[in-house]
């Protein structure tokens, strides 16, 4: 790297190969081609982050009013609200199932179009649909399916003569929460069976044509010839679903508003309502909660990647 | 005979991929029926067929419940970003991948830490920021941070693809005499053209399905993107399920038909942060 860094730097002692090296510019071109992008992103993304971190030590109050109060945010929301635990306790439960479903489901899906379903190729295109509407339209047309009195659900356990399994799905605490889950890997998991297909077919055909040699039966070549294989596209899919799942918002938003009684409350649903629904007007709270999330995030993503990254990439 | 058996062994895989396809499928073919008929036809038949088919209701939806407005901001919002988070990200990747100058790391790694960042992390400070340059509750405010925030993944992207493009191309058109910006203009965006439009059928489905920033930054019923709009009318008129459901159909028919035209872009574009 060093060497590449001077060879331009002893070049341009030359006018004329300077003026021909087409790896080097002036600052003029350089500033030309990168302070859109630098400027904008830094006032609307960089700055934001700072002052959200800012704001997590301070009680933002309307009309300007800045309290700077340290480290209270942060030990009113561990040790005395008992909402945000809920909260934490629903995102968890939710990231958990969810990304799990994510994976597993994704790939089962991918095999299924792998191992030459009829109109493979067309139900591809099917199943990733849901992947394309906004997370409004998947709530609200799962809303009507939850519908107590018309929606599918209920319909179908009518139909099946099982009534007595008929509930408000999204109405009461013990099934909210789960319901939302069900509408989000319905949107998701054409997502995870596209990635898993394009990898399945980046494949080498000659092992998996000589584990069908073998006579090796499909859970075991899934077990012990595919599923390693795939190991970076399952570690890059758990982290990206995990970030995903840990940030859920706008389903739970849409479909129960984190209710009832907070029982698919999520953190950012909770942000939200701290931030612009309660009473508190106060920013600097939602900012805290922000913050920790954020952190906890990384710790985990950056544990999930040490863990599970290939120490010896396979060859193959 | 041995076929058959194969066949046959191959029945639950058949049955499986039916239930799948009528899993997701069936949900979006039940609201395109419903956005032809009318509340009360589907309070008494909630799965029946539209008979007579209610077109007008299109016309309804879009002129009487506002939802035209929602889909013209909608659409101004999203172009505008698409242009300036394409325009000014293909120029930031090309300076990337194409030059090499002191605290070219720094810069790339500073844009692609925003590949990180969740948009919970700047909401709020974005609320307070547009307060204070009052673009707060504008189309122009929400643009400023679709395009800041989706700025990450298009260079990212952009970045990966120009890095390949073999360097004497460009030397050659040095040695023609092209300036730095004919350089960009003439070789990078023709050469790089498909993924340029990746990135923008990406850009384009993230930001017309955004929901979060809007609903924290835009107040104003004419001032509405699609989405929020959706949500506003199911919140004030619950039981009008047949007027909600051409709602939705006017905010997913776009999506459908550029995907029923172009889908393997679509999903290349969907995938292209995770598919390496």
């Amino acid at each position: 790297m060093r060497i590449l860094d001077r060879l331009p730097r002893r070049a341009a002692r030359d006018p004329d190969s300077a003026a021909l090296d087409a790896r080097r510019a002036s600052l003029g071109i350089l500033v030309a081609f990168l302070a859109p992008a630098l400027l904008i992103y830094a006032g609307f993304t960089i700055y934001p982050v700072l002052r959200t971190f800012y704001n997590a030590f301070h009680t933002i109050k309307p009309q300007g009013v800045v309290e700077f109060v340290g480290l209270a945010n942060f030990t009113a929301l561990l040790f005395a609200d008992s909402t945000f635990w809920k909260a934490v306790v629903n995102t968890s439960m939710f990231t958990i199932v969810a990304t799990i479903v994510d994976v597993v489901g994704g790939l089962l899906l991918a095999l299924c179009l792998f191992a030459r379903a009829p109109f493979a190729p067309v139900l591809r295109v099917v199943w990733f649909t849901p992947v394309l509407m906004s997370y409004v339209v998947v709530g609200i047309i799962w809303v009507w399916m939850y519908d107590y009195d018309w929606g599918l659900a209920n319909a179908t356990l009518r139909f099946l003569g099982l009534s007595a399994f008929e509930q408000s799905w999204l109405g009461q605490p013990s099934t909210a929460l789960w319901s939302v889950l069900v509408a989000h890997e319905w949107k998701w998991l054409g997502f995870n069976m596209i990635v898993f297909l394009a990898a399945l077919h980046a494949l080498p055909g000659e092992v998996l044509g000589a584990a069908e040699l073998d006579n090796c039966g499909w859970l075991a070549k899934l077990v012990y010839i595919i599923a390693p294989m795939l190991r970076t596209t399952i570690v890059n899919l758990l982290v990206l679903s995990f970030i995903g799942k840990m940030m859920v918002f706008d389903l739970v938003w849409v479909m129960t508003g984190g209710g009832p009684l907070w029982a698919s409350e999520t953190v950012s649903t909770y942000v939200y309502k701290r931030a612009f629904e309660w009473n508190t007007f106060d920013l600097g709270y939602p900012s805290a909660i922000a913050v920790l999330w954020f952190i906890i995030i990384l710790l985990f993503v950056a544990i999930m990647s040490r863990l599970l990254r290939q120490r010896d990439k396979l060859e193959f | 005979m041995r076929l058959g058996m194969k066949q046959l062994r191959r029945v639950p895989l058949f049955l499986f991929v039916g239930f799948y396809t009528v899993v997701t499928g069936g949900p979006l073919v039940w609201v395109a029926m419903m956005s032809l008929r009318t509340t009360a036809e589907i309070f008494r038949d909630p799965y029946g067929f539209p008979s007579p088919v209610h077109w007008e209701k299109f016309a309804d939806a879009w002129v009487k419940s506002n939802y035209g407005t929602y889909f013209w901001n909608s659409t101004i919002v999203v172009v505008a970003a698409v242009a300036l988070v394409t325009a000014i990200g293909a120029m930031a990747a090309h300076c990337l991948a194409r030059y090499t100058f002191r605290g070219n790391r720094l810069v790339r790694f500073g844009i692609l830490t925003g590949l990180v960042l969740p948009p919970q992390l700047v909401i709020l400070a974005l609320f307070q920021i547009l307060l204070d340059i009052n673009l707060y509750n504008t189309l122009a405010g929400l643009i400023l941070v679709y395009v800041a925030t989706h700025i990450a993944m298009t260079v990212y992207i952009l970045e990966g693809f120009f890095a390949q493009i073999p360097q004497d191309l460009f030397d050659a058109a040095r040695m023609d005499g092209y300036s730095d910006f004919e350089i960009f203009w003439r070789v990078t965006v023709p050469i790089g053209a498909p993924a340029i439009f990746t990135t923008v059928t990406l850009n384009f489905i993230v930001l017309w399905n955004e929901f979060l920033f809007a609903v924290v930054l835009l107040t104003d019923d004419d001032r509405r993107t699609l989405p929020l709009g959706l949500m506003h009318f199911t919140g004030s008129h619950q039981l009008d399920v047949g007027m909600a459901a051409t709602g939705l159909m006017i905010a997913m028919l776009p999506i459908i038909v550029i995907y029923a035209f172009s889908s393997e872009t679509m999903i290349k574009g969907m995938t292209a942060g995770a598919v390496r």
